[in-house]
């Protein structure tokens, strides 16, 4: 049988969809149908389903698939309101007393030579893990940009991903696509789902075009899931019981001037039964409350939210914005990849922004489809088991990792927190690790797959910002002997280097406002 | 600081501009800017590289003196030891302003010549006239006046310069690595240089696009600049 992939159809915009597109475009020679060098790819979008227009915070490795994609950062920057973000910034999480923590997108000092977590705890005077042990974590306060305008594009200072308008974001992708990369787009909304002999999707049924027939199928649907969910019947394995907000009221405030300053980073300020976020885009900023609908009314998430929305703006500007309300099932599909039919973003999993680990995790999804794309059908099951290992591994891994935030909180007395605290909310997984912490701090052998998401540092920063405690060693061992040594002088390198930092790069709005006039370089 | 004030007969009849060349004259200059339309003359003394503005990231073309900050190394006994000077340091202290009677709309306005009163070339002792005795410029401000002109039209033609260079790629960042005669060792990053290979790719096309713009000599004069780097490195190598 002559079996090879030569068509691959992606159904749903968005920016799971386009982004999906942008990437196995950008990898492959796409050849318009009706010539036969390369793949043809075509993405089918409903022009009467509206995108959901969440998921506004990146992760450093959207810098390089931008830049994969082939689009100028510049134009990227401009076309969606985007500004950066250094990582992401906790506000009583702890005792809700005020407490804080930074988990900043830099590993600490010299991470792959020495673990500085140990040296760090051993000291009673000293200022928080991450400023301690990272340079990025002192421009938070003064909203500092990561790089200079004379820094190329992509390039950095200190590390750094996106805030950005997700449908200005899928809307340039869309036109990257379908003008330089040479994606087909057909609007029309699906109707029917029609199976082959063997199962697999023959053809995708529309309301105002012929069949769509294809080789393989990307599900970019949403939470609807119309081919892996709703055609296959691949259930959602629930997570609610081990995360639980499954709901969301979304908004938008304006700032007080044209020149306001742009955090840094994302604010996440925990609430009685979830947590607000606060993303700081150019040209206004992003506000939502998460919460857990089992612990908490609409109502009172509502006044929550209003009420922060007040300490930053202004009692007449709080009473006045609409809200727009989410809700979710937290969990992933039993698996992704399905016969000749993969989903990728929301019709593959779902779990609250925490982490901002939604556009990443379609990044991750779009490059292995496109490197590891099957020449053959007689391969794609053997590609697709080993897509659903690597990417039930990494939910498994995001769960425990959102959890982790969630497990060492003091603040006992509410439900939604103490409930947090249960031992059946808490995979075995993340209660073994926690235990093994409490010997040995997280390093290297925390890190289990190369291309884990969040590598050990992760673990460090959330830990110990929640004021976590690993006990030292009872016996003395060389290389701690001689890594106490470096020890001070690394604390002092990194001192210096944050200062260096402070003195020399500028504001983000300041940074912004010249790459509005200047642009920049692409060298 | 600088002040500048308009040049007129009136006000600076007794200005004189000192016209050596010293540290002490605002010359310790590591590099300073430079124009297409004289990087024939730039090229015969002086290595050219490409280096970002700090306030805007946009690309310069600069000619190179040494290899620190402040290090000058054609500054010499109050001279400056070499058969072409580059037009922003003869510029020195003049500037051009723009008066009219609406100085927010260019096009109702003129070119005029300015100076830096708390420039130390400027005094009242030693140095050249600006005016004669009789009120008429003298002849070393009528060749102000001509190089202001010059440079002007160079900022012009220098205008669409560097975006063709980036429209067709033809710069390429470039770290250099010193080693004097000394053993002491140099590096410098941050600077650029016109990539060769990518010019020499280019299509008919390209090349008759900056033909046409005056900029295709200036790129080769640009490359063959390179060759001035280790005269430059001898003059720091001399004892």
């Amino acid at each position: 049988m002559n079996d090879p992939i030569i068509k691959i159809v992606i159904v749903g915009g968005g920016s799971a969809g386009w982004l999906t597109a942008g990437i196995i475009a950008a990898e492959h020679c796409i050849s318009k149908p009706a010539s036969s060098e390369g793949f043809q790819l075509t993405l089918i979008e409903s022009p009467d389903i509206s995108t959901i227009g969440v998921g506004e915070g990146t992760w450093p490795s959207m810098r390089n698939t931008l830049e994969k994609i082939g689009i100028s950062e510049t134009d990227f920057l401009k076309s969606c309101d985007a500004s950066f973000k250094q990582g992401t910034y906790f506000k009583d999480w702890a005792t809700g007393k005020g407490d804080t923590y930074a988990h900043p997108f830099t590993v600490p000092h010299r991470y792959a030579d020495i673990n500085l977590a140990p040296h760090w705890l051993a000291h009673t005077e000293r200022p928080s893990f991450a400023e301690a042990v990272c340079p990025q974590t002192q421009l938070f306060s003064e909203r500092l940009a990561p790089k200079q305008i004379t820094t190329p594009e992509y390039a950095f200072n200190v590390n750094y991903g996106y805030h950005l308008n997700a449908t200005k974001f899928a809307a340039m992708l869309k036109r990257h696509c379908i003008d330089i990369l040479g994606v087909e787009h057909i609007e029309a909304t699906v109707t029917e789902v029609n199976a082959s002999e063997n199962s697999d999707i023959e053809s995708i049924s529309t309301d105002r075009t012929n069949p769509i027939s294809g080789d393989l199928f990307i599900d970019c649907t949403g939470s609807r899931a119309l081919l892996l969910g709703k055609f296959y019947g691949i259930p959602l394995q629930q997570k609610s019981h081990i995360l639980f907000n499954n709901s969301a009221l979304a908004t938008q405030v304006a700032y007080p001037t044209e020149d306001a300053p742009i955090e840094s980073c994302t604010l996440s300020t925990a609430q009685q039964a979830g947590w607000i976020w606060d993303i700081g885009l150019s040209n206004r900023r992003g506000v939502g409350h998460v919460y857990s609908s089992e612990h908490t009314t609409e109502d009172e998430a509502s006044v929550d939210l209003i009420n922060h929305i007040e300490s930053l703006t202004t009692t007449a500007y709080a009473k006045q914005v609409s809200l727009r309300k989410l809700t979710f099932e937290p969990g992933f599909r039993q698996k992704f990849w399905h016969k000749n039919c993969v989903a990728i973003g929301m019709s593959a999993g779902f779990i609250e922004p925490l982490e901002a680990s939604a556009l990443v995790l379609v990044e991750l999804s779009a490059a292995m489809i496109a490197e590891q794309l099957p020449a053959r059908r007689s391969i794609m099951d053997i590609v697709a088991k080993r897509f659903n290992e690597k990417f039930l591994f990494r939910w498994e891994r995001i769960i425990d990792f959102l959890k982790l935030h969630y497990v060492l909180t003091k603040k006992k007395q509410l439900p939604y927190w103490s409930d947090n605290l249960i031992g059946s909310s808490v995979p075995d997984s993340l209660k073994e690790a926690i235990e093994l912490w409490r010997y040995n701090s997280p390093w290297h052998y925390d890190t289990r797959q190369v291309d884990e998401l969040f590598p050990s540092a992760s673990f460090q920063y959330v830990l110990y910002g929640m004021g976590f405690k690993t006990l030292s060693s009872h016996t003395e061992r060389k290389t701690e002997q001689n890594a106490a040594k470096l020890a001070s002088g690394l604390f002092q390198e990194n001192a210096e280097r944050a200062a260096k930092l402070k003195s020399s790069l500028p504001s983000n709005r300041e940074l912004i406002n010249k790459i509005n006039t200047f642009g920049l370089q692409k060298i | 600081m600088s002040s500048f004030q308009i040049v007129s007969a009136s006000r600076h009849q007794r200005t004189r501009v000192i016209t050596d060349y010293h540290a002490s004259l605002g010359d310790s200059l590591m590099y300073t800017q430079t124009f297409p339309l004289e990087f024939r003359d730039i090229q015969s003394c002086y290595p050219i590289f490409f280096i970002k503005d700090p306030d805007s990231g946009q690309f310069l073309a600069t000619a190179l003196f040494g290899f620190e900050a402040e290090e000058n190394l054609f500054l010499n006994n109050r001279s400056w030891d070499a058969s072409y000077l580059p037009m922003m340091i003869r510029r020195q202290p003049f500037l051009i302003a723009r008066q009219g009677v609406d100085p927010a709309s260019p096009e109702n306005t003129q070119p005029v010549i300015s100076i830096d009163m708390d420039h130390p070339r400027v005094n009242e002792s030693q140095g050249e006239q600006l005016f004669l005795d009789n009120g008429e410029p003298s002849v070393f401000l009528q060749e102000a006046i001509e190089l202001m002109k010059n440079i002007h039209r160079a900022h012009q033609h220098n205008e669409n310069f560097q975006q063709a260079l980036l429209k067709y790629d033809l710069l390429e960042s470039l770290n250099l690595d010193i080693t004097f005669n000394n053993g002491s060792k140099k590096s410098i990053s941050h600077f650029y240089s016109i990539n060769e290979s990518a010019l020499y790719n280019l299509a008919g096309d390209a090349l008759a696009d900056l033909n046409k713009q005056g900029y295709l000599q200036p790129l080769f004069m640009a490359i063959a600049s390179l060759s001035r780097l280790r005269p430059l490195i001898d003059r720091k190598d001399r004892p």
